[in-house]
């Protein structure tokens, strides 16, 4: 039988674009760090209580920048309020409860730096568990965002809010790692972050990154033996049109090289630290942009 | 007759969550809206496209309804087909549980409609619509008393059936292609016609219920992949162009053969680009807030 072939259509745009990955990406980041500042407060390991506060404030201002780009990227951006509004709130729809973590979460980590900085273990015990909650819950939203849409099929898995916490962790602890290094420029010598702590985290990340390629390897095995839908977008978005981002940047330079380097023996070099560190913090925005501007493209197409 | 949402014992399989209404398709008791299009009478005039343009003034690059046309088979044996589409006013529709701002919602006759006044232009629906039915109105449009930056969309012209005429697209249709009407009421053409033709909805797996059936559809013209895989050079290269010279305000686009990361920033410095007219219609309707 001979295959028609479609000579016109309408075109459509990709809804989702730019500003979206990178809000993705900076949700992620910042609930990393603030997984890392709960260590030494909320889990007790006291050896990570001086890098509390530079996590937490790393994550407060990574979330301060999100609001910009969200509600710009809205059509009518003075209507951003017309989320919270009780006659206008949706509770089927996954924005509705993100544009409240959204609010909620910055707000809660404010609060547990207070505690934190007048040194109250108890209060900042309990608003850092609050804190955390809210942390996930938010980047567990970015990834429920897209999921929901059964006729995105790329999107459209239950793998999508552990991919989104697993490189949220190891995103915010490469991006902890730079800022930290940075850091210790200013700081007195006494003051200063250990290496063999900073190392530590960094062997944190590596798990991150073991478990984050597992959960990539099933998400390639579901669309690739997955239904039409699932495998063009295995075929001809993620190994074709978005081949850099999602095998180059996302897989190369964000998970496999800083796998290498940090199980390597010399995976406690600070040179080596740092550049895995700076790799990650960027390969994991390859999977921002597969993830939202992949998803949406065969579709622009229909 | 359309197969309705109920298993064998006739329990019913609601899936209407958030401000929908259940879904009414074969409902006894209630209207429910639905267009038949058949296929075979379809000759491609595009009257419907100028029709519905005509109707709601929808500005250049977006379309409420369109026709999709591709070629069969091979020289000499050829044939052209036709596929108007439009948005299927789902019995459950994935774009109502996703608004936010309870900006879309599904009228209990069926329709599936959109508050301007409502949205705040987030285009979670047009992510969430498995059939590309929704469009954002552009920047740039004729009329400026007119809604720009919020989610537009086909409404079955309730405003003209609620006055016992027909939708624009049916009216205008020389090949009596489209049909619409009550599928509940079994003496309307419509549920006549859906009981006697065999029908197709476009992509049932998705449990959306669509309320628009095509009678002679063609899998090659209707399948999603193939609208991909199956463009013609020619076609591929408008689209390329369309993006580059209108670009859209939601970022996204991404030109084939180019750099995806050339795009990816390209679609941020756009961004960027369009703030300060954003903040210029905040500006003003802080000033009328203030001074009147």
């Amino acid at each position: 039988m001979d295959e028609s072939v479609i000579i016109s259509n309408a075109f459509h745009h990709a809804p989702w674009g730019t500003p979206i990955t990178i809000y993705f990406w900076l949700v992620g980041a910042s609930a990393g760090s603030f997984v890392i500042s709960s260590f030494g407060w909320v889990f007790g390991i006291k050896r990570y209580k001086p890098l509390a506060l530079t996590a937490s404030f790393m994550a407060i201002f990574l979330l301060m920048i999100v609001p910009v780009l969200l509600i710009w990227d809205l059509g009518q951006p003075w209507r951003f309020f017309y989320l919270m509004l009780p006659g206008y709130w949706h509770s089927t729809a996954p924005m509705s409860w993100g544009s409240i973590l959204i609010l909620s979460y910055p707000v809660s980590m404010m609060v547990y730096c207070v505690f934190v900085i007048k040194g109250n273990v108890t209060w900042a015990r309990a608003t850092g568990i609050l804190a955390i909650v809210l942390a996930l819950s938010t980047h567990w939203y970015t990834g429920v965002v897209m999921e929901l849409n059964p006729g995105r099929y790329i999107n459209h898995t239950a793998l999508a809010p552990l991919l989104f916490l697993t490189g949220a962790f190891i995103s915010g602890i490469g991006g902890l790692l730079l800022v930290l290094w940075i850091q210790n420029f200013f700081l007195s010598a006494e003051k200063r972050i250990s290496w063999t702590l900073m190392s530590e985290m960094a062997q944190y990340m590596m798990y991150g990154i073991v478990f984050d390629i597992f959960l990539l390897w099933l998400e390639f095995m579901q669309t690739l033996y997955g239904n039409d839908g699932e495998y063009m977008g295995h075929a001809e978005v993620l190994m074709n049109l978005f081949s850099f981002p999602y095998i180059w940047l996302e897989m190369v330079i964000g998970l496999l090289i800083p796998l290498l380097l940090l199980v390597s023996p010399i995976k406690h070099n600070k040179v080596v630290i740092l550049a895995a560190s700076a790799m990650v913090a960027f390969g994991v925005y390859g999977m921002r942009i597969w993830w939202v501007m992949g998803g949406q493209f065969i579709q622009t197409f229909y | 007759m359309a197969e309705t949402h109920n298993d064998e014992s006739g329990k019913r399989h609601h899936r209407d969550y958030g401000i929908q209404t259940p879904g009414t398709k074969g409902v006894p008791g209630t209207k429910r809206y639905a267009m038949a299009i058949d296929l075979r009478k379809c000759i491609g005039c595009m009257s419907c496209v100028v029709a519905c343009k005509a109707e709601f003034g929808t500005p250049l690059g977006v379309w409420r309804t369109w026709v999709k046309t591709a070629d069969k088979g091979a020289y000499p044996n050829t044939t052209r087909v036709f596929m108007p589409r439009l948005c299927n006013h789902c019995d459950y529709p994935i774009c109502v549980r996703n608004c936010p701002t309870q900006a879309t919602y599904k009228h209990e006759d069926g329709f599936v409609l959109q508050r301007y006044n409502r949205c705040i232009g987030c285009r979670t629906c047009i992510v969430a619509c498995p059939y590309n039915a929704r469009h954002l109105i552009p920047l740039k449009r004729t009329d400026g008393n007119l809604p720009t930056l919020v989610v537009d969309k086909c409404t079955f012209c309730i405003h003209r059936v609620k006055k016992g005429l027909l939708p624009s697209c049916v009216q205008t249709c020389v090949g009596g292609a489209r049909i619409f009407g009550d599928m509940n009421d079994p003496d309307s053409e419509v549920a006549k016609l859906l009981a006697k033709e065999k029908v197709t909805v476009l992509k049932p797996s998705l449990g959306t219920e669509p309320a628009v059936f095509y009678i002679g559809g063609d899998f090659e013209i209707m399948s999603e992949n193939k609208s991909y895989t199956n463009r013609t050079t020619q076609l591929k290269e408008e689209f390329n162009t369309f993006k580059r010279k209108h670009p859209g305000d939601a970022f996204g686009d991404i030109v084939e053969g180019e750099s995806t990361m050339y795009w990816v920033k390209k679609n941020m410095v756009d961004f960027v680009a369009e703030i300060p007219h954003k903040a210029g219609e905040v500006g003003k309707i802080i000033k009328k807030l203030i001074f009147g």
